[in-house]
């Protein structure tokens, strides 16, 4: 859907970047146009300038990763409001070094992405410059805001940047190597992520408000490592051909795509049953339960799609997508 | 979370800046000096992240774990400082390892000692809480150690700011630009340092180093994004100038005040016939022949002799004298520059000119000799044509004299010749070998003169139009018109013209066996304006002949007298 709203937003840029065109032609020659003319002329050159801005800024939203930054931000919401802890920096931090590694690793990608994703990469090289500065201004921001939330905090924010170092730098030879061969593994990659970003969405907020890990932080954690488990396979599937040769073990490689949707489907449903137990226990707030479970339901939708569509980037976005639908779920609650 | 302070707020300002320079010096990777500038600022941003923790912590033991665990990020910033430095310019011969473990082993044992403080005091004595404006604050008195470390801090940050000095004083504006922002950099920091430890000001016992991070960041981001630190590394220069000197083909000897060898490359040992290391140290004069007639300063007039085992080499010896920022004698730079090769040459061509202008002369001139007798007796066309073809091999002859003297002459210290003189005197000397052509001399500039190189061009260009004209009243005319800084001589004919073909050959400058130009003169001409710095151009006439351009630069009279 987001997708589909961005190739609309684009179709529509276009279209008035054409117009906008003609109406800086005849404002070249005011003596052959009437004063109403130019008024049309003046309110077309407006909505054009109006529609090539939003345009502008839904790309950049979109291919520098802020969208991402964006979700990272409600999903910390969404811990912090699961756990009853205060507001803190915590959401802003997690939301900063998202956009910092993936948009640098965006920008260290860019070359190679050119083939995948030519419109991302054409938008990487054009800003290369400012997005460089984009990423090293928002680490170090959320690592100063990571310092108000004690050691840990800093830790924890400091890690994301330390293993992306260590994976970009090939610093370390070997350690680097045999780190980047474990994403080879069946199954590695898609932990490794689900993990750190688990770790980091659920401790961070936890360390900010100096709070200890509750039985409810252990389910939160366990729900947020299985959806963004799911979340990492689903793009797996598109990609099958091209990890199948170069011998990247993913599920689509190794079960095929009926059998990958089938075990996403099932840690979907494990991940409900999870909720709906810590429910039960009183660990998690009923309104809070409905909204993960609504959430669920729309990570069930999205699976279904998994091998049946070719708008595999409307897909990938959509599963990504999920917390916002819990977000959205949660509004009429906190009205 | 922590309460947020204005020295909070400043320190985590320093934070943001100083991970954000960190990241991108990370990203100049692999350009000399980015690894080890972010190491120093990932140092300065510890050493901050460290004293916040410090100012907010509630406890002495905490306290005094920030103080001690800061220590990592406060030996770190010298260390790489200097080797940031030295890497950036270019003297990473000083980074090896066995260098590199000795710097930090000064560094390495202060880590140490923070680590084991509970046991010994040498790096504090004491360490107490005291309530300062009502804020708990952290005092500590210091060991002999921290001198020591301090010290060393000191010198090593000195050490590091040399390399950076000497690069003020570039010609290429951003290296300067860099050096300042550089020494901004760090000297903001050791300046709130000393301040702190001569108790200038009065900081509640804390140490503003830190923050004066903050500058040191501004002034980093300055060097890498506004004056190209990273885009702009004078790292080469430095090891240029010597890979010139010992890579250079020519042999170069350096030679002290006391005319002593101090210094000298491959090609310098090849030629005077000896080991650099036994050569260095020695008197000049004992290694180099004929040393007492060389120059103090300039060009030796002569080529000097060497005696090698495959002969007698002959160099071109030039002295350059070294003088200090003071003007005083350091010592001199002998290069010697091979040119035996070229003398040979130039004595092979000696002996063909000799042969050409002299023998061949003589034995044509009896040629035409006897055909003249024989044409007294029975003139044939056999006998005019013997003639005929003799006189070309003269005019030859005549041509080839012409040329080596308009390449044996320094033209540099003659005279330039008035145009209206210099033309006249071309046509005069074209109409006593051509009585019947008609010669006209149309405009000329006055007060204008022209290098005297112009005198056989002219008379060739001239005799050109006459010779290559199948009319029985050959017609040459000749002008010349000026500006400000050229004078342009016209030579009009209506001749047979020039062939693209001989002009083709003209414009490559060079002849092969297969493709080269009917005889002499047009080279002549060629060679001629090349000397006079100016350009020749050829143009057809519509009506058949040859417009000729040579456009030189222009003398005024005053000049010319």
């Amino acid at each position: 859907m987001y997708g589909q709203l961005i190739c609309h937003w684009r179709r529509v840029w276009d279209r008035n970047a054409q117009k906008s065109v003609v109406v800086i032609k005849m404002s070249n020659k005011p003596n052959n146009v009437s004063g109403g003319t130019r008024n049309q002329a003046a309110v077309r050159n407006l909505t054009g300038w109006v529609v090539e801005s939003v345009g502008h800024s839904v790309a950049a939203f979109r291919y520098s990763s802020a969208y991402l930054a964006v979700i990272a931000v409600v999903q910390v919401l969404l811990v912090t409001r699961a756990l009853s802890l205060d507001v803190t920096f915590a959401p802003v931090v997690v939301g900063l070094v998202t956009f910092a590694v993936y948009l640098g690793d965006r920008i260290a990608d860019a070359d190679t992405d050119a083939e995948t994703t030519p419109e991302r990469a054409a938008f990487i090289q054009q800003h290369e410059h400012a997005l460089n500065h984009a990423v090293s201004l928002s680490y170090g921001v959320a690592v100063a805001l990571a310092v108000l939330g004690g050691p840990y905090a800093l830790a924890l924010t400091l890690l994301p940047g330390v293993f992306w170092v260590l994976y970009a730098s090939n610093w370390l030879p070997t350690i680097t190597a045999q780190f980047r061969r474990l994403k080879d593994v069946l199954l590695v990659n898609s932990l490794v992520v689900a993990f750190a970003w688990a770790v980091t969405l659920t401790a961070l907020p936890l360390a900010f408000a100096g709070a200890s890990v509750t039985p409810a932080a252990i389910v939160v954690f366990a729900y947020f490592f299985l959806s963004i488990f799911v979340n990492v396979e689903i793009p797996n599937v598109r990609d099958a051909e091209g990890d199948s040769a170069i011998g990247v073990e993913t599920l689509p490689v190794v079960f095929g795509v009926t059998r990958t949707r089938r075990i996403l489907y099932a840690i979907d449903i494990v991940t409900a049953l999870i909720v709906v137990v810590a429910g039960a226990q009183g660990l998690l707030a009923p309104v809070f339960v409905a909204a993960l479970l609504v959430g669920l339901a729309f990570s069930l939708c999205v699976t279904s799609l998994v091998g049946r569509t070719a708008h595999d980037d409307v897909l990938t976005l959509a599963a990504e997508s999920e917390y916002l639908v819990v977000a959205i779920a949660l509004i009429p609650a906190a009205l | 979370m922590v309460p947020i302070t204005p020295l909070s707020l400043v320190l985590l300002a320093t934070i943001v800046i100083g991970v954000a320079a960190t990241l991108t010096a990370w990203r100049a990777r692999p350009e000399p000096g980015s690894f080890p500038l972010v190491a120093m600022l990932a140092g300065q941003s510890w050493w901050s992240i460290c004293l916040v923790f410090q100012i907010q912590a509630t406890t002495l033991s905490e306290k005094v774990f920030w103080v001690d665990i800061s220590w990592i990020g406060v030996v770190v910033i010298p260390v790489a400082w200097l080797a940031f430095s030295l890497d950036y310019t270019g003297r990473d011969q000083y980074l090896r390892p066995a260098y590199f473990a000795v710097v930090v082993v000064i560094p390495a044992i202060t880590v140490g000692l923070t680590l084991t403080s509970d046991y010994h005091t040498l790096l504090y004595r004491d360490s107490w809480l005291v309530i300062q404006n009502g804020v708990l604050r952290l005092g500590q008195a210091v060991g002999p150690w921290f001198w020591v470390i301090t010290v060393y801090t000191y010198l090593l940050g000195l050490l590091g700011s040399i390399p950076i000095f000497g690069l003020l004083t570039s010609e290429m504006r951003p290296f300067r630009g860099q050096s300042v922002a550089l020494l901004l950099g760090t000297l903001a920091p050791w300046a709130s340092n000393v301040f702190y430890l001569l108790g200038v000001f009065d900081t509640s016992g804390l140490d503003p180093t830190p923050v004066a991070f903050s500058i040191s960041g501004v002034a980093y981001l300055a060097a890498v994004t506004r004056f190209q630190l990273f885009g702009a590394s004078p790292s080469p220069t430095h090891r240029a100038r010597r890979l010139v000197f010992t890579q250079m083909h020519d042999g170069a000897v350096v030679v002290d005040r006391q005319d002593t060898i101090v210094d000298m490359n491959e090609p310098a040992a090849a030629i005077l016939g000896g080991e650099q290391t036994q050569v260095l140290g020695m008197p000049s004069a004992s290694v180099i022949p004929s040393y007492d007639m060389l120059p103090m300063d300039g060009e030796a007039p002569e080529p000097l002799s060497i005696e090698t085992p495959n002969g007698t080499n002959r160099y071109d010896v030039s002295v350059t004298r070294i003088d200090d920022v003071h003007g005083r004698f350091l010592g001199r730079v002998i290069s010697f520059h091979d040119v035996s090769e070229i003398l040979r040459e130039r004595q092979r061509l000696k002996v063909l000119n000799r042969v050409l202008r002299h023998n061949l002369r003589t034995e044509a001139n009896l040629i035409a000799g006897y055909a003249d007798l024989l044409a007294d007796t029975e003139e044939t066309p056999e006998s005019r044509l013997i003639k005929k073809h003799t006189q070309r091999i003269i005019d030859v002859g005549d041509k080839g004299r012409t040329i080596v003297e308009l390449f044996d002459t320094n033209w540099a210290t003659k005279q330039p010749r008035q145009v209206r003189e210099l033309l006249e005197t071309c046509i005069s000397d074209v109409s006593k070998m051509h009585p019947n052509a008609r010669l006209a001399i149309g405009d000329i500039p006055p007060e204008s003169a022209v290098s005297p190189v112009l005198k056989p061009v002219l008379v060739n260009l001239i005799e050109n139009g006459v010779e290559h004209n199948t009319n029985p009243k050959p017609w040459v005319h000749v002008s010349a018109r000026a500006d400000d800084e050229t004078v342009a001589f016209h030579v009009i004919d209506d001749g047979d013209g020039i062939g693209e073909y001989e002009r083709a050959v003209l414009a490559r400058g060079d002849e092969t066996p297969l493709e080269h130009g009917s005889g002499l003169g047009l080279w002549l001409v060629q060679w001629g304006v090349d000397i006079a710095d100016g350009q020749l151009e050829f143009e057809d006439r519509s009506s058949g002949g040859t417009v000729v351009t040579v456009r030189v630069p222009r003398f005024f009279v005053a000049d010319a007298e």
